[in-house]
């Protein structure tokens, strides 16, 4: 330590405590710093994890003066899987023709060869290794499911209601989000005002948003009434329809989600070097050229770690669907957050907890591949 | 002190750089000068930054005006121009401001204290863990810390299942584990890095509300905390963590290190650098990042819903419950949710030079 | 007050309280300074209200600090359960779904009030109809709850479209059918716009799926209240899966056709504002619509509505073979012109229930409140106005005209409304609501999911009785068959 207080150590012995507690704190720095935020997280983290996996695996009875929790192993998980609850949770899943078979296979030798590759390579660990084997294996679970959800003429269920949402709208909220920053990042009159303006969505209530929507996407009493009158659909519905709901729940959550894209990236793209940008233009390169050679590696890292963020918000998504159509039509817009609320809400909480984490499951399996094959390339890449 | 100004240095600078003369009709796609923009391109540009303006403020537009019709307004149709479409009324803003005002009072009142409160929890928590993740070097040993976690989940599993007071099982928790460490502690071997525990915060974040919403009501029921403020600031303030870590880690990342050396050599503590020297070149990201995590508290509904008892409603709660067995009561709901806007956005405003300061910029890059 | 119920109703208000203070005077209340009883219900205005304006007079005159405590009604049920349940204690009394108690009944969470009952002059139990003193407030003989509130489905139509049509009111679902197909399309408001022939809710996880029950009341239970119309009552085989029901969701999939293109995503508040603003000809709903159709702010149908006992079928379920057997003095005893009819107790009207964990002076005042409200000379005032959500349930209600005249009904319209909530209340065949452990998971969950998707197309209907079949059948198993089958009869009072 300085001089200084080691002068002040000997002006009396009050003092000297001081400075040796001061002394010891500043040992401990390193772990005052860190340990509260860990302790918190850990107990916030652990305590619920193991309470729930307990419920997961368990019945709940209301019984004399309170209540019981009698254990049935994995009864739970088999009727999401296999039992009654498999069209609610995995969808009505038909058998394969020659097509989705044909993709299937495509898909299968495409993630075999990504992971022959990875596993003969000699830098990868054994962590890399499970880790590919899982998030392969996930992939093509995931692709029959949609192939026999879809293309097979089944429903989807609130697993892939959910992936749908994800996937959907967090490419249509990046793809909207960047354009607009793009546009925001020409030299333009009043660029504070658009970038107020165009944030303020985030801090709406989502609750009030899903109920705004309700009141815009009303074909008949809506704002819009007139425009689907006029064009003969006003005697139609998009809440009856499973696509066009869907879209409803995705249009909504991208009205609120756009904005935190598009000021990230908006600041992303402001940040990047101006000399390669000029010395791009002063080559006569256009404007795509432009983009594709210097803003988009610039801003490749930001984007992926904003959409690593957006995808892990995406998974929880429920008070759109639960206000606009709670979860219908059919089980068409249910996500797997509201399949566990409406579980829990008739004090299902075995089933509740089963769906809660199986939705655990896929969310770490896709965000940690997302993390790992994704944003940890786009940042080595290009810083 | 300076703050780091990363305001785009504007490109006028070789603005006068002539281009060689284009034909007529090239010329609405040439622009006459680097840094300007063709006339083409300014039509795309502000057609489409127009049409975003017209999607982002309609609906928050027709809540306003949903607010001040009367049921058989919102019921008969769509009725759009205030005087002209209908007559206004501010039954709605009566209802919630003085027939029901307490009730609305109260709430709102719950919403601000828990919503700012733990957001400074957060922000200061959150704050030093990213501070020291990005200049002091952890290496955590794999081996304690899977230890730590089997004795923790036995204190938790004594809690839960053979009914232990909670107590007990935290001293007992302690006691074993330092034995234990004391034991075998040093045959560990593998360690952790500063990235592998900024990645298991981060990750934290990726648990669903609905696994750990009904467990975390147990929790404050046996500490007997159900049904107050402080639950959900607690609540609030651990979720929103891990975004705290998050967002600022990079922002003390791009802090050039000299001035907290400089500092070191003059004698000052690790405490009184973080606060006095890198907390206020922070500022345009603790702005930033606390907006967010604001707006996260604020607007919170799942956990509220499980953790609300009789006394602590917040407004989320209260717009939701519009929806009546009468049907939504789309006017009141509208007037909620825009007295729900309106502080965040007056915040936003107020912050608006420190976030604008493109501190936004440093916040998600590595 | 409530902002837009204008004057009418401060009127009645004031009426109501003056009232009450003149009836506490008479009665002698009891003291109970210091004791605070927090009440859960619903956030209203509906069933809050009331409880929320009466509750100053009843502090005044005991002492009592009364804490109305509201939350959204699809939590309701869950929120109180979790609090009694963990022994959180929070809440000392609540105002919820008679259909609910047996959750509540079964772990003993509710106070017995039957000798409370029996020694409480002022509530006058005699007034209230037959059916929700004997089986709505009881459970296996015990009462448990005090009604506040009558529910039972009726169907409403529109007497200006039936006139222009020339069709009486429906009797059989085949007429109701017949009537939605005629009207639909016609102009009801005015507007040059086809409207709707009917307009029933059919939201998912809403309050949309009683109305099947209603449909299939008349087809399954004909023997009286305690034949039930959701299980055998000998072996808790579900009654989903035969002839009956298969007709009640005929009935039900085919009144889509004559409905809004989105009541698939309608609640019950959007159907009643369709049905009070003039765009439906029919629908079915519970007492609600007489009360909100005369307030002329929000009603373009004031003395233009009709109510009738829930149509009915002139063939009923034979259980012992699983088809359908025409009417006759066997099969049909209490038939009305040959049609059986079962009107269905939906919900089951809002009651009050006291904690039992709760120290006694605070169940006493907690009941004391509840009689307060029950009490012909305040439950009479309720009823009548839309706001309150209260619907008649005492037989002073329906046999005085006075009340509804003033409340702003005509002779005609108070009388067709009075009439069928008459004919309903004085039917020997009602249909309880089901009422055993965890029923919201038969009805919430695997009854209203099938119906969804059988509405939705995803499923046919023959997939819809065998998945609610096999739902119900799984739920017995899972929570236990013969408990189920017990709790199953003694809601029927056997």
């Amino acid at each position: 330590m300085t001089a200084a207080p080691a002068d002040r150590d000997t002006v009396g012995p009050s003092v000297g405590r001081r400075a040796r507690f001061e002394e010891w704190a500043e040992r401990q720095a390193s772990l005052v710093f860190i340990l509260p935020a860990t302790l918190v997280i850990l107990g916030f983290s652990l305590f619920p994890l193991l309470v729930s996996a307990y419920l997961a695996v368990s019945r709940f009875r209301l019984g004399p003066g309170g209540f019981e929790l009698s254990f049935v192993g994995f009864a739970n998980f088999r009727k999401l899987l296999f039992g009654s609850e498999q069209f609610h949770f995995l969808g009505r899943l038909e058998a394969l023709g020659p097509l989705s078979w044909a993709v299937l296979i495509g898909v299968a030798a495409l993630l075999g060869w990504w992971l022959a590759r990875a596993y003969r390579n000699p830098k990868t660990g054994v962590i890399g290794k499970v880790g590919r084997t899982i998030t392969a294996t996930v992939a093509l679970g995931l692709t029959a499911l949609t192939l026999t959800t879809t293309l097979a003429g089944g429903a989807f269920g609130s697993l892939m209601t959910t992936l749908f949402y994800v996937v959907v709208g967090c490419t249509l909220q990046f793809l909207i989000g960047l354009g607009l920053a793009i546009l925001c990042a020409q030299p333009i009159v009043g660029r504070n005002v658009f970038r107020i303006l165009f944030f303020i969505p985030v801090m709406v209530t989502p609750v009030g948003i899903a109920y705004a929507f309700r009141m815009l996407a009303d074909m008949s009493r809506g704002p819009l009434a007139p425009i689907w009158s006029a064009f003969g659909l006003g005697e139609l519905s998009w809440a009856a329809d499973p696509w066009a709901a869907r879209m409803v729940v995705v249009i909504g959550d991208s009205w609120q989600w756009v904005p935190f894209i598009f000021i990230v990236l908006l600041a992303a793209l402001e940040n990047q070097p101006r000399e390669q940008l000029e010395a791009a233009q002063l080559d006569g390169a256009s404007g795509w050229q432009t983009f594709r050679d210097v803003s988009w590696p610039a801003i490749a890292p930001t984007a992926a770690t904003v959409m690593l963020i957006r995808i892990i918000e995406a998974f929880k998504i429920i008070d759109l669907p639960n206000v606009l159509t709670n979860g219908g039509p059919g089980i068409a817009t249910e996500s797997m957050t509201l399949h566990s609320f409406f579980a829990w809400r008739t004090q299902d909480l075995g089933g509740s907890a089963a769906v809660a984490y199986m939705l655990l499951f896929v969310s770490v399996v896709i965000s940690v591949s997302f993390f790992h094959f994704v944003v940890r390339r786009a940042r080595r890449e290009h810083l | 002190m300076t703050t780091i100004d990363r305001r785009p240095t504007p490109v006028t600078s070789i603005a006068h750089h002539t281009m060689p003369q284009p034909g007529p009709i090239a010329r609405l796609f040439e622009p006459r000068r680097i840094g300007k923009m063709s006339p083409m391109t300014a039509f795309v540009v502000y057609g489409g930054l127009l049409f975003w303006t017209v999607i982002v403020v309609f609906p928050l537009y027709w809540l306003l005006v949903t607010s001040v019709k009367l049921p058989i307004d919102v019921n008969e149709g769509p009725r759009y121009l205030p005087f002209i479409d209908f007559q206004p009324s501010a039954h709605a803003w009566r209802y919630v401001f003085i027939d029901i005002g307490g009730d609305t009072f109260r709430p709102y009142v719950n919403s601000l204290i828990i919503a700012t409160v733990s957001t400074v929890l957060a922000m200061l928590v959150g704050s030093m863990a990213a501070y020291a993740l990005v200049r002091i070097e952890y290496r955590p040993s794999l081996g304690s810390i899977v230890m730590f976690l089997a004795c923790l989940a036995a204190a938790i599993v004594a809690v839960v299942a053979a009914g232990v007071p909670w107590w007990i099982a935290a001293v007992g928790l302690v006691a074993v584990f330092l034995l234990l460490l004391r034991a075998i502690g040093r045959r560990f071997q593998r360690r952790l890095g500063n990235a592998d525990i900024q990645f298991w915060i981060i990750s934290q974040r990726i648990l669903p509300p609905v696994v750990v919403a009904l467990p975390i009501y147990v929790m404050f029921q046996n500490l007997g905390l159900l049904n107050t403020r402080t639950a959900f600031i607690i609540t609030y303030a651990t979720i929103n963590l891990p975004i705290v870590v998050w967002l600022m880690h990079d922002f003390f990342a791009s802090i050039p290190i000299d001035l907290e050396e400089s500092a070191q050599l003059d004698g000052a503590s690790r405490y009184r650098i973080f606060f006095d020297i890198v907390l206020p070149l922070a500022k345009p990201g603790i702005a930033a990042t606390g907006l967010l995590v604001l707006v996260l508290a604020w607007n919170e509904y799942l956990l509220a819903l499980f953790l609300s008892g009789a006394d602590v409603q917040t407004m989320p709660l209260l717009v939701a419950a519009q929806n009546a067995t009468r049907g939504p009561q789309w006017w009141y709901m509208s007037v909620l949710i825009v007295i729900m806007i309106v502080p965040v956005v007056t915040i936003a405003l107020f912050l608006q030079r420190l976030i604008a300061r493109g501190l936004l910029v440093g916040s998600v890059k590595g | 007050m409530i902002a837009f119920h204008g004057v009418k109703s401060a009127r009645v208000c004031l009426l109501a309280a003056a009232t009450s203070v003149l009836a506490l005077g008479t009665a002698g209340a009891q003291d109970y300074s210091g004791v605070t009883v927090n009440i859960m219900t619903f956030t209203g205005p509906q069933i809050a209200e009331p409880l929320q304006r009466r509750a100053p007079d009843f502090e005044a005159a005991t002492g009592a600090d009364i804490n109305v405590i509201t939350v959204p009604f699809s939590d309701l049920y869950t929120r109180l359960l979790t609090d009694w349940a963990t022994r959180t204690n929070s809440v000392d009394a609540a105002v919820f779904a008679p259909q609910w108690s047996v959750d509540f009944i079964t772990p003993g969470f509710l106070v017995d009030l039957t000798d409370w009952v029996a020694a409480d002059d002022a509530l006058e139990v005699d007034d209230i109809a037959g059916f929700f003193r004997e089986f709505s407030q009881q459970f296996s003989g015990r009462t448990y709850m005090l009604t506040l509130d009558g529910d039972f489905q009726m169907a409403y139509y529109r007497t200006d479209v039936l006139a222009q049509l020339g069709m009486d009111p429906p009797e059989t679902w085949d007429d109701y059918l017949a009537i939605a197909e005629a009207a639909h399309g016609m102009d009801m408001n005015g507007d040059d716009q086809p409207d709707y022939g009917s307009c029933i809710s059919k939201k998912r996880n809403a309050q949309a799926y009683w109305a099947i029950h209603s449909i299939a009341g008349a087809f399954l239970q004909s023997q009286g209240t305690s034949q039930g119309a959701f299980f055998d009552p000998e072996t808790m085989a579900p009654l989903v899966n035969n002839a009956g029901f298969r007709a009640a969701l005929e009935i039900y999939v085919a009144t889509t056709e004559f409905g809004p293109p989105d009541e698939i995503n309608l609640d019950v508040g959007d159907t009643r504002s369709l049905f009070t603003i003039g765009r439906c000809a029919l629908t079915i709903d519970w007492g609600d619509i007489g009360t909100l159709a005369i307030d002329p702010e929000n009603s373009n149908v004031v003395d233009l509505v009709g109510a009738t006992m829930l149509p009915g079928s002139t063939e009923v379920l034979d259980r012992a073979t699983g088809e359908l057997v025409p009417c006759d003095d066997a099969t049909c005893p209490y038939a009305i012109n040959g049609v059986n009819r079962a009107p269905f107790a939906a919900f089951g009207g809002w009651s009050g229930g006291i904690n039992a964990a709760v120290d006694e002076r605070t169940q006493e005042a907690a009941y004391a409140f509840f009689s307060f409200m029950s009490r012909p000379e305040h439950s009479n005032e309720d009823v009548t106005i839309g706001i309150t959500g209260f619907n008649p349930y005492r037989v002073s209600q329906f046999e005085n005209l006075d009340r509804w005249l003033a409340a702003g009904m005509s002779e005609e319209a108070a009388s067709s409304y009075l009439g069928a909530i008459g004919d309903s209340l004085s039917s020997p065949n009602m249909i309880i609501d089901l009422r055993i452990p965890q029923n919201q998971r038969y009805q919430q969950v695997v009854l209203d999911t099938a119906l969804a998707r059988l509405l939705a197309g995803e499923i046919d209907i023959d997939d819809a009785m065998a998945q609610i079949e096999a739902g119900w059948d799984e739920l017995n198993d899972e929570i236990g068959r013969d408990d189920q089958l017990a709790a199953y009869r003694a809601s029927l009072g056997l």
